[in-house]
């Protein structure tokens, strides 16, 4: 088994040298591919521009949409013994400023799309010594061009990073509020990457259609996909998701249940056609498989989608297991687990909660040993979430132990988080963020005083407001969609704190 | 431009067209989640030949803004 995410890059280039490893829109219905060695050859040279800065070793943070620069910086860090830091392309500025300042980033490569962050990095993070802007095509007004840095360090880089040697930092919600840095390794997500086995043929053609700074999606999208040597496909915005599958003819993608519920009502909106017409027209007959993570997908999708000739495969998985725990395996369907252990990975119940272990376990998360200590013990990780698996390895959740709200778009918000972002405004006296059916609620006991002394008449349309001022720079994911107010206080816990259940 | 959008609008969720108003907002009243509303706007961009700025179409919330950002695109081309 390769253990090192270049291993993994090396022998796919070495197998499929001259033959596409990824495609990309360029300009409307336009499509550019690179080869293996292309990929190759361009991360070397990104990790050889990393030397020359004096920047080999340090932690390096990526932010942007997937691209192949993305693909080509992320190599590059790793695989010349730096440390990668993937952000969220959808945080505001500030919150990227911070997470650079934690993570002990010196160096930040930034898509033009992220200018904004780019631009104030300098001056907000005092230990940041340089920002390389993907389309940047000159130096210039302390932005670094990513093209010009390549172009000035060809040849092979012959640094081989050690397998345990930490290779990411991902950051993930944490259930205080805040953040933490998962430290992963080169054999966590590479033994991650090599352990799943879906039976999935080398030189498949998969559509990325996530956001690449997710675990799930680096993991299988890109590090999977070159192990296989697969047609690794860009897809350019959310907005084109079908268009995009007409254009690429994937073979398989990897989805979110949110991404699965909207296209199961494109599919039945025709009720006329037979079923397999209707998916080979929307689709193309060749996109047989779609692999389900990031949240729990009600098993009723799964058999809709088995009409339509697609498999859909259910995995589970966390950041902090790289992210990989159990995935469906094809030839043995089981609708009521989410997958099979993979076979790098343990897991046993602890007071209901499951616990897994393996090589694909985190260090730790970066700079929080309280944290660690608290999921830790003895190598084995505690999930939060409440399962047990059988003699079989099939996996089975019956709920969270964590104060975490997993949204259908797999994204891991933190209700505490939020309310400490609507707190602090004069009429909401006290708030409780939850989910309720699929999207993000926050129930809202206004200060009745504050309002009469401000002649404040409709306080719901005051409330909405907040709200609607906190969505508009809340990252998509975070966005509250449903307000109750409340006439009474919220009932307490001994120690005053607000009863969540 | 409202009309044609409503009946768009109803091929993601299970709205009767005459309940919805230019008020209306997509998540809130409509019960759109972010990736339907996603998709209508790939389906608005096909349907008023427009291209869409996903940064500028996150910022809408209601039916009516929608119409005028896709009135605004089509001026502008």
């Amino acid at each position: 088994m390769k253990s090192t995410i270049r291993e993994i890059l090396v022998d796919a280039q070495e197998r499929f040298g001259p033959e596409v490893g990824v495609r990309y829109k360029a300009g409307k219905n336009q499509v550019e591919d690179k080869t293996y060695t292309q990929l190759r050859e361009d991360s070397e040279r990104f990790s050889n521009a990393l030397a020359a800065l004096g920047q080999q070793g340090s932690h390096i943070a990526v932010i942007g949409p997937t691209s192949y620069r993305w693909f080509v910086t992320y190599l590059g860090i790793v695989n010349c013994g730096s440390v990668a830091v993937p952000l969220d392309a959808s945080l505001p500025a500030a919150d990227v400023w911070e997470l650079l300042d934690r993570a002990d980033v010196t160096l930040l490569v930034a898509d033009a799309a992220r200018r904004d962050v780019a631009e104030g990095a300098l001056e907000h993070c005092p230990q940041l010594k340089s920002v390389v802007l993907m389309q940047q095509e000159e130096d210039g007004e302390g932005l670094l061009s990513f093209d010009k840095l390549l172009a000035a360090h060809p040849g092979p880089c012959d640094v081989m990073p050690q397998p345990d040697q930490l290779c990411t930092i991902m950051f993930t919600s944490g259930t205080t509020g805040k953040s933490k840095g998962v430290m992963l390794t080169h054999r966590n997500l590479a033994e991650n990457a090599e352990s799943i086995q879906m039976n999935l043929p080398d030189r498949l053609v998969l559509l990325s259609v996530l956001p690449i700074h997710h675990a799930y999606c680096l993991c299988l999208d890109l590090i999977k996909g070159i192990s296989l040597g697969a047609v690794i496909c860009i897809n350019d915005s959310l907005l084109r998701v079908v268009k995009n599958i007409q254009l690429f003819k994937p073979e398989m993608i990897l989805m979110v249940p949110l991404m699965i519920e909207t296209i199961a009502k494109k599919l039945e909106e025709n009720t006329i056609l037979p079923p397999k017409l209707v998916k080979n027209t929307l689709f193309g007959k060749q996109l047989t498989k779609i692999s389900s993570g990031g949240a729990y997908l009600d098993s009723s999708y799964i058999e809709l989608f088995a009409k339509y000739g697609i498999t859909i495969l259910q995995g589970y998985g966390m950041t902090e297991c790289s992210p990989v725990i159990s995935t469906t395996r094809p030839w043995k369907p089981n609708n009521r687990a989410v997958g099979q252990l993979i076979d790098n990975c343990e897991a046993k119940t602890v007071d209901g909660e499951l616990w897994v272990r393996g090589s694909s376990v985190m260090q730790g998360y970066y700079k929080m040993p309280e944290e660690t200590a608290a999921t830790l013990e003895d190598g084995w990780l505690k999930t939060g979430d409440l399962g047990y698996v059988d003699e079989e390895g099939f996996v089975y959740l019956t709920g969270r132990k964590k104060n975490l709200i997993i949204t259908k778009n797999g994204e891991n918000v933190s209700p505490e988080e939020l309310e400490n972002k609507l707190s602090p405004n004069r009429l909401v006296q006290e708030v409780l963020v939850r989910e309720n059916k699929s999207v993000i609620e926050a129930e809202i006991f206004p200060d009745y005083e504050y309002a009469r002394k401000k002649h404040i008449k409709d306080v719901r349309a005051a409330l909405q407001e907040i709200i609607d001022e906190y969505n508009l720079q809340a990252p998509p994911h975070k966005k509250i969609y449903s307000l109750v107010v409340r006439e009474t206080e919220f009932e307490k816990t001994p120690s005053k704190k607000i009863k969540r259940f | 431009m409202f009309e044609k959008l409503v009946e768009i609008i109803c091929n993601y969720v299970e709205v009767e067209p005459e309940k919805i108003t230019p008020e209306s907002r997509f998540m809130e009243d409509l019960g759109f989640t972010s990736f339907d509303f996603m998709s209508m706007l790939g389906e608005v961009e096909d349907t008023f030949d427009v291209e869409v700025d996903e940064a500028e179409a996150v910022k809408i919330i209601t039916v009516g803004e929608a119409v005028d950002y896709i009135q605004k695109l089509a001026q502008a081309q």
